[in-house]
């Protein structure tokens, strides 16, 4: 199985992958257009709104213009991505100067400016307090989301420590934990499945929605209906209830996975079923670069290597059994430290250093992030010694050769080997020789050649 | 004037110090495991999986926030430091518990039985502790915290033994716990009845004053600190002085287990006669030195116990400050003639004490306490000897064994053996024991004896707070690695040399080439004082006399050392000093600022602090030195260790102390640089190999490390003779070595040349060149 690379830059990124048939049809929904101008880099947005009232197509050079000299690389990105996402179609005039020009796509374009003209509307209404009685508090709803989406990591990665059970079967875990978890009877973390924990939240998400829609085929639901439906997911209010019978069969299906993420909170009334999106659905469309929302760290690393979380988290005590020994639990206190056992422990699993220093200094508690550097720079530094020094040894072939008929034969087959420059290690009271794998061949020959 | 040496008289070879080396040898074992020793597991190595605390069912409070601690049932506290209540907080912890690491951000502090010893000690009470703690406590105290407090503290500080108008009484508020120790025979025999005995069991009723001072102001609420300044009742009865040593045997948690408070009434005290001393005007106690002076004298009596501050805190200034309060007789004890002249000077330096009435007692100065009062400064040894002495000083101890000491001031406490300790306590009477010492690594036997012998931990300062705030240097320290040459590490694996591996890493070629580019680098840019430090005498020896500079180790004389210390104080020629083991306490040396170790001992983790601590006097202004101020660093510590040695693993242990101080140890991986080192020795594979053959070849003893017991050098000093020996014909000049080269120097144009190797010169001559 091929490894599968942890880069969830963007959602994106994955809808730019779709075939061009499918990606009209996306356009199709004026709720998604917007989605998609919201995730373009900001120069390629500018160009949409500039041309977006515009008929008719711009030439490449017109275009160019429009920047100055030090911006064409950013130029250059921008018009890929529109072309990649097929927003720009691209033509070459017939003509004589067969000059590169580039228009709107004509249904992104109307739907667009549909959805600009007339205002945002919501895809659905939410539902009146009066038949949904209280809701939970934008302060609840977060919670629960975040445990929600703990509880799913920690099923992810087999902790045994989630307190409740997922309802995502057994196969879908596995498709989300391939490349997360090594194959193996006991599966342990693997690089990228540490670098996966390392990121942050917003990336995890995408990562594992990536992973549901790449596999949606198998399990019979159309990754079109599933993107648009994400995409729309995020249309809705943080907090606010939506009727269940809204929604089509595959929909509310999935609503019931989302659930299981986070992403939304499903409630029963005495007659309606509704569910609530949380922070975590919303900011779906929100491109990852954009998402300055970064979370406040709460670690503080000591001189003397002792790690202290804030948090009460299982999944981070979890994170930090990763590379260090846990030695409290406090109700809002994880007590660490970081010997060289528990890192050579994770470098043996393919840990980096520079990824667990990293790791520490993203998630510096407000208290030492103004410091520089917020990890005390010996704690650092031998971290990295630590590895150095287990990368001081190179494995390479060699042959040992004893047994010599003559000293004579020794003799000559070690100054054979000292003139091919293979000689690694002789014993000439014992007549053994070790010398390199190159000069191998020749040395077989050579003895072979003394034994007729 | 013959000998230096501090104890007795000449240098016999001393049978009573036998004892002192098997315990030394002991200790060697302790800290070579002491990685497991610590406290439990903690700091365990190896993967024995630790028991993990899981205290996350206790109850956090509802403002947890604003509250600085998180307290464990199994006793850990953790406290952070940028909470507004830190420095209430860290008072408080430091009276009631044993700091564990005290860091930056977060600081851990242990309650064990001793600690609380200590806090019950300096006048808290039970239900303080356990008030104050809930107060700081982020989270409800755990049940099995309350328990332990109230378990620790059920005897401990209920009986004091107090000596008034040189009368010596038994003193609790508690008249049920006085009954029961009176059952006791022994206690019981030693009872003097009194003539104005009232109330039915007999006991004197009197009232003390509550503690004053109490830094905990801010965290009781006014009831409780009318309760704690409030006039106590207490209950006493008085024994018989002869019995003194015995009833406090038999309070000790051996056995009756009530450990006695010993408390000194000074003020109250007709029969010994006060010092005409006070503190001079310009001897101004730093904030935390006032903090241990006022733990000392918290209820206007004189507390036993021991101080802790880091070295260069000013240790000095707290025991002179103690004894121009108490204004009686005073007995100070140092471990060594140099650091009794040291104290001598203190003395006079910062207090009012007439000329007359201080004097010094070593081998060298017998010098006699006139009038009726009075400061006698003299070593451990001088005391506690066994052996025969010369009449004069028969005299001398006579007269210090019959007098009644209101102070007995005692240095380094955590260098001198109990055994010894036991001793100098029984020979002299004091009213008040005032231990001090920089380094109190926990919970060693020594530790529990001190406890016990002098009285429990007053104060400890916190070495980065005093960083911070200026008082003492803030010292960079740096571990150099430096990679074993293929020949020595050959030469180190094999079975035959197990007995020279130590000279073989500490002489690797690298090391002492980094050595030479650190001694350049700090002599020639930034015009430091460095000692550099050698436990392996063959390498003090060889480095010394390959860099040309001075040294002093166990058989260098006394009047040689002082002359040494005094050129490297005064000359700007003399800016770096060789000290083996000898140079590790004590020796005053406040114009050093780096400090280069090449060898050391195994894993002790108390000489790597002690060693640090001989730079920490802060120099230079104090706006300079703070934080962000033009020099951060002033000060530099280096540890050589050669590369894949045990060294490697000792060094780890050793630097856990300080560690756990708050400082760092930043690896440093290539000295010299790699472009440089092409001037330095040992620059060729030759010269490596010359060196290799001269470590090979020495003599088996030779190799090993130096041989002083107890780092007490004053001891060590006559173990040390026997390899004098054996060091003259390598050094040619019995430890003379500073004489040869320091003034071989820098001649002025002109003037003419020195004819040839001194080393060569008949000894006839020598003087006068030299």
């Amino acid at each position: 199985m091929p490894q599968v690379r942890i880069i969830a830059k963007n959602f994106m990124d994955m809808v730019a992958a779709l075939p061009a048939m499918k990606l009209d049809i996306l356009y199709e929904n004026p709720f998604i257009c917007e989605a998609i101008l919201r995730s373009l880099p900001p120069l390629a947005k500018k160009y949409v709104t500039q041309m977006l009232f515009s008929e008719g197509s711009i030439t490449a050079k017109l275009l160019e213009e429009w920047v100055l000299p030090d911006g064409s690389t950013k130029h250059r990105v921008s018009i890929d991505r529109l072309v990649q996402l097929r927003i720009f179609t691209e033509s070459v005039e017939s003509g004589r100067k067969k000059e590169k020009s580039y228009r709107l796509n004509p249904t992104f374009q109307a739907n667009l400016q549909k959805r600009i003209t007339t205002g945002g509307v919501l895809p659905r209404e939410p539902m009146p307090p009066s038949l949904t009685g209280r809701l939970p508090s934008l302060e609840e709803l977060e919670k629960y989301a975040l445990e929600q989406w703990e509880c799913f990591l920690l099923h992810l990665i087999n902790s045994g420590q989630a307190e409740k059970v997922t309802s995502f079967s057994p196969s879908m875990m596995r498709v989300f934990q391939r490349g997360l978890l090594s194959q193996s009877k006991d599966p342990k973390l693997t690089e990228s499945g540490f670098q996966f924990l390392l990121m942050e939240t917003n990336a995890q998400l995408w990562y594992i929605i990536r992973e549901y829609i790449s596999n949606s085929e198998e399990r019979g639901v159309d990754p079109v209906d599933l993107i648009s439906f994400l995409l729309e997911l995020s249309f809705h209010m943080t907090g606010k209830a939506y009727n269940l019978n809204t929604l089509t069969d595959v929909q509310r299906s999935t609503l019931s996975d989302l659930a299981d993420l986070g992403l939304v909170k499903l409630q029963k009334g005495r007659n309606d079923s509704w569910f609530i999106p949380t922070k975590l659905a919303t900011n779906l469309s929100v491109s990852l670069a954009d998402s300055s929302t970064r979370k406040q760290g709460s670690i503080v690393v000591e001189t003397n290597f002792r790690v202290y979380e804030y948090s009460a988290s299982k999944l981070h005590s979890e994170i930090l059994r990763l590379f260090s020994r846990v030695e409290y639990h406090l109700p809002n206190l994880i007590v660490a430290a970081i010997t060289k056992e528990n890192l050579y422990g994770a470098f043996e699993n393919g840990i980096t250093a520079d990824q667990i220093v990293s790791f520490l200094q993203q998630n510096a508690h407000p208290r030492v992030a103004q410091r520089t550097p917020s990890v005390p720079e010996n704690v650092t530094d031998q971290i990295r010694l630590w590895e150095t020094d287990l990368n001081r040894v190179e494995m390479s072939p060699a042959h040992l050769y004893d047994d010599f008929h003559s000293r004579e034969v020794f003799e000559a087959a070690c100054d054979l080997a000292r003139e091919w420059s293979g000689l690694l290690w002789e014993d000439s009271d014992k007549m053994r020789v070790v010398v390199k794998a190159e000069i191998h061949q020749n040395m077989r020959d050579f003895i072979r050649g003394q034994r007729q | 004037m013959s000998h230096h040496g501090g104890y007795g008289d000449k240098g016999r070879p001393p049978k009573k110090y036998k004892a002192a080396a098997a315990k030394d040898d002991d200790d060697d074992g302790y800290y070579g495991n002491e990685a497991g020793g610590r406290g439990d597991d903690d700091y365990g190595d190896g993967e024995k999986e630790v028991k993990k605390r899981d205290f996350t069912k206790l109850e956090l409070k509802p403002d947890h926030i604003n509250r600085p601690l998180w307290a464990c049932a199994d006793g850990r506290i953790f406290l952070e430091t940028f909470s507004p209540l830190y420095k209430q907080a860290y008072d408080f912890l430091i009276a009631i518990a044993e700091p564990v690491c005290r860091p930056e951000s977060m600081h851990e502090y242990n309650l064990t039985p001793h600690s609380l010893y200590a806090a019950v000690s300096v006048g808290l009470e039970t239900e303080t502790i356990i008030a104050v703690l809930n107060k700081l406590s982020k989270t409800k105290l755990p049940k099995e915290m309350i328990d332990f407090i109230h378990e620790s503290t059920a005897n401990y500080g209920k009986v004091k033994l107090v000596l008034k108008k040189n009368k010596y009484f038994i003193e609790s508020p508690f008249p049920e716990v006085l009954k029961k120790l009176l059952k006791d025979e022994v206690i019981g025999r030693a009872r003097i009845q009194s003539e104005n005995e009232h109330g039915h069991d007999g006991f004197t009723k009197s009232k003390t004053a509550g503690e004053i001072g109490g830094s905990h102001d801010g965290l009781l609420n006014e009831a409780e600190l009318a309760a704690a300044a409030e006039d106590k009742e207490t209950h006493s009865f008085q024994i018989d002085p002869s019995q003194v040593e015995n009833v406090k045997q038999r309070c000790l948690p051996n056995a009756l287990n009530y450990p006695m408070l010993e408390e000194y009434d000074f003020r109250n005290d007709p029969v010994n006669p006060d010092i005409n001393m006070e503190l001079k005007p310009h001897a101004q106690p730093r904030p935390y030195q006032e903090k241990s002076l006022s733990k000392m004298f918290g209820n206007g009596r004189a507390r036993s116990g021991i101080i802790v501050l880091p070295c260069g805190a000013g240790k000095s200034l707290v025991g002179v400050s103690a004894a121009s309060r108490i204004r009686k007789s005073c007995l100070c004890l140092a471990t060594n003639a140099v650091s009794v002249d040291q104290w001598h000077f203190q003395f006079r330096l910062w207090s009012t004490i007439p000329d007359e009435q201080i004097c010094r007692f070593t081998s060298d100065s017998k010098e006699r306490l006139q009038g009726n009062a009075g400061v006698v400064v003299t070593t451990y040894n001088m005391v506690a000897f066994g052996g025969k002495r010369s009449e004069e000083s028969e005299k001398i101890i006579e007269e210090i064994r019959n007098r009644e000491w209101g102070l007995l001031l005692m240095d380094e406490v955590h260098v001198v053996p109990a055994h010894m300790f036991r001793k100098v306590i029984s020979l002299t009477k004091s009213h008040c024991k005032l231990g001090l010492t920089a380094t109190l690594v926990r919970e060693d036997e020594r530790i529990t004896d001190l406890n016990f012998l002098i009285g429990p931990k007053l104060y400890e300062a916190n070495w980065l707070d005093l960083v911070k705030g200026g008082f003492i240097a803030n010292v960079q320290c740096a571990e150099v690695w430096c990679p074993m040459t293929k020949e020595f590490f050959a030469e180190y694996l094999r079975r035959e040399n197990s007995k020279r591996k130590q000279a073989l890493y500490v002489m690797n070629p690298n090391k002492f080439r980094a050595c030479e580019f650190l001694i350049r680098f700090h002599e020639q840019q930034r015009g430091d004082k460095i000692i550099v430090f050698a436990d392996n005498l063959f390498a003090l020896v060889e480095y010394a006399m390959k860099l040309r500079k001075p040294m002093i180790y166990g058989a260098t004389s006394h009047a040689e050392r002082t002359k040494i210390l005094q050129a490297f104080k005064t000359s700007k020629d003399v800016n770096t000093i060789f000290l083996s083991k000898v140079g590790d306490n004590s020796i005053d040396i406040p114009e050093a600022n780096v400090i280069i170790q090449i060898s050391s001992h195994a894993g002790s983790r108390r000489q790597e602090a002690q060693r640090l601590g001989r730079i920490l006097r802060a120099k230079g202004k104090l706006e300079d030195r703070m934080a962000g101020g033009k020099e951060e660093y002033n000060a530099f510590f280096y540890s050589l260790v050669s590369t894949d040695t045990q060294e490697m693993y000792y060094s780890t242990k050793r630097q856990q102390f300080l560690i756990d101080q708050g400082y760092s140890f930043k690896v440093i991986t290539s000295l010299p640089p790699p472009d440089s080192g092409a001037e330095l020795s040992y620059h060729s594979q030759d010269e490596q190999l010359a060196l290799l053959r001269k470590v090979l070849t020495a003599k088996d003893d030779m190799v090993g490390l130096e041989q002083l017991e107890e780092d007490a050098d004053d001891i060590a000093l006559h173990k040390a003779r026997r390899f004098a020996g054996s060091m003259s014909h390598m050094s040619g000049a019995n430890g003379m070595v500073y004489m040869e080269y320091s003034t071989g120097r820098k001649l002025p144009p002109g003037s003419k040349p020195k004819p040839k190797d001194p080393n060569k010169r008949h000894n006839l001559f020598r003087k006068r060149y030299g």
